[in-house]
């Protein structure tokens, strides 16, 4: 069955929509990844103009995110301090991106940095993926847990030299406000740009950088995530006009069913095999968006409307 | 229809009875629908052109244009830098008509002249897409001619254009579209494909004698966006901010429910 959306103005398969958000949901309700980077470059495919998926899943962040920051927020598993931190740099990132993304779009360039964007993190974050998961499932089969005492102690970094110094009571932690701000801010251009919640970026950089406890990571990570992917579609519906609410809705009904089916299965499987499966699959979707930058295209013209919606 | 036909017929059969009998040919045309709605089971729509020719002579040709609403495009040429295809050299084209389609009762080079058709800007080789940036105009032998200061590659930018719309049946001409019926009747089908844009659409029907157009005649058609389209898409484009307050609301509130709902169970 045929729907009509609004806003991407084509006409797609609405089991299809709908199977996406089930299958991308059930895969991070079971990874507990956002999902986002699959589901934007999976839309693409599909012919959603990439404008239009950019700003929609940005959207659908804000549905799948939600839940969890709102039981991290009740468990008080957050750093609220962090958190806005992370939000005011996050903020600011996002309008930037918005109108970094304006700008590209204005260039007729949009395209090739949302696929240049989405090839460097995807074979960043697959490769790196596939091989921890690799060794993990080495190690287990060697069976030897060689587990050797992480040195608690820190060495003095350029981190600890910033100014701004604060305390953060909830991550135990005595540190310059300017990183959270500066890695909010990155985040936010990227999720303006890419269509992302950024959380693959966030969390690795909370741990290794600003060396929070990972018992806090995950909640602010969502905290930031949910207020900055709001910001997003906001800023997108006002300035672009790139939200399509009903492929939106109809991606967020998919995506959260599948996300609580996810949660439950992933408790029944075995982790690494299914990292390794999601490794993989991440880095099919990288060549991909890969091979058809470097492939010789179909048609050497592009033809880009001028009065992006004007009719 | 076959009323409107019958109408049709009868409003014509008045001017054969006048004084001139044989010269002056006239064609009316109306649509089997004059607007087209897109709503959300929207998968392209096929409508009836159909009308009637008075004093048609056997060797006369129909042609049927129709002209969708136009925009300006910019066409960019991909090129090869570090590996990777790079969008490049642009060319705007100003009131690029974003559908365009030709049917006639023979191939339109048997139907009428080269500057017949070019004048009327009547099949792809002939529609006039022109890039006015990228023209001067200068005096030649004494007779004022445009120049593309991108010299031949114009001509590449040009077929693209038409390339990139007949691939999504945006432009499409073809040679037995118009079917001639008994006394001067005639119909053909309009294919509108699932990418139809909105706007104000124009059906010109010419007569073409001896290789020039006789006579003509115009029917308008509209395609617009109908029922939850139409209010989601002039919400989104008018009240950005709302609509942005809406979508977000929205996605809350099915996350939290959703989160609510299995919880529970």
């Amino acid at each position: 069955m045929q729907i009509y959306l609004p806003i991407a103005e084509i006409s797609v398969n609405i089991f299809l929509l709908l199977g996406l958000g089930l299958g991308i949901g059930f895969l991070s309700g079971m990874f507990g990844v956002g999902g986002g980077f699959l589901m934007t470059p999976l839309l693409i495919f599909i012919g959603i103009p990439p404008a239009v998926a950019v700003s929609t899943e940005a959207n659908q962040i804000v549905a799948s995110s939600s839940s969890g920051a709102l039981a991290h927020w009740r468990r008080k598993t957050l750093d609220i301090k962090m958190g806005l931190l992370l939000l005011v740099g996050g903020a600011s990132g996002s309008i930037a991106g918005v109108q970094l993304f304006s700008f590209l779009r204005s260039l007729g360039q949009i395209d090739l940095i949302i696929s240049l964007c989405y090839v460097g993190f995807l074979g960043i974050i697959g490769g790196l993926m596939f091989i921890e998961s690799v060794g993990a499932v080495l190690r287990r089969n060697r069976a030897r847990h060689a587990s050797q005492p992480v040195s608690k102690r820190r060495k003095r970094r350029l981190i600890d030299r910033l100014p701004f110094k604060t305390r953060f009571p909830a991550s135990g932690l005595y540190l310059s406000v300017i990183p959270p701000i500066i890695i909010g801010f990155f985040v936010g251009t990227l999720a303006a740009i890419m269509g992302v919640g950024g959380g693959f970026i966030m969390v690795p950089a909370m741990i290794y950088i600003l060396r929070m406890p990972t018992s806090v990571v995950v909640g602010t990570s969502l905290f930031q995530i949910l207020f900055v992917t709001a910001l997003t579609t906001f800023l997108q519906s006002a300035q672009n006009q790139t939200v399509d609410i009903v492929l939106a809705l109809l991606l967020i009904v998919g995506g959260v069913i599948g996300a609580q089916f996810g949660a439950r299965a992933g408790r029944h499987v075995k982790a690494e095999e299914l990292r390794i499966a999601l490794a993989l699959m991440v880095l099919a979707v990288c060549t991909k968006l890969g091979w058809d930058l470097v492939a010789t295209p179909a048609d050497l013209f592009a033809i880009l409307p001028l009065r992006e919606g004007g009719h | 229809m076959i009323t409107a036909l019958a109408a049709a017929i009868l409003l014509q059969g008045q001017p054969a009875l006048d004084i001139e009998p044989q010269s002056t040919p006239r064609v009316v045309a109306a649509l089997s629908q004059e607007v087209v709605e897109i709503r959300s089971d929207f998968a392209g729509a096929e409508i009836i052109l159909f009308g009637a020719v008075t004093n048609m002579q056997a060797e006369d040709d129909l042609v049927i244009v129709v002209r969708g609403p136009e925009a300006d495009l910019r066409v960019m040429r991909k090129e090869r830098t570090f590996g990777i295809w790079i969008n490049r050299a642009p060319v705007r084209f100003e009131d690029v008509p974003s559908y365009y389609s030709v049917a006639s009762t023979r191939p339109l080079s048997d139907v009428g002249g080269f500057s017949a058709l070019r004048r009327e800007g009547i099949g792809l080789q002939h529609l006039r897409l022109s890039a006015p940036e990228s023209e001067r105009t200068e005096i030649r032998l004494g007779v004022e001619v445009t120049v593309s200061e991108i010299g031949e590659d114009i001509i590449e930018y040009r077929d693209a254009i038409s390339r990139n719309r007949r691939r999504d049946a945006l432009f499409a001409e073809t040679t037995t579209g118009v079917q001639m019926l008994e006394g001067g009747l005639f119909r053909a089908n309009v294919a509108l494909p699932p990418a139809t844009p909105v706007g104000d659409y124009e059906a010109d029907v010419y007569l073409f004698r001896n290789g020039n157009a006789v006579a003509a005649g115009t029917v308008t058609l509209e395609v617009r966006k109908a029922g939850l389209e139409r209010v989601i898409y002039n919400f989104a484009h008018t009240h950005g901010w709302l609509y942005g307050l809406v979508a977000v609301a929205l996605a809350l509130l099915f996350g939290w429910g959703a989160a609510a709902i299995f919880s529970r169970r």
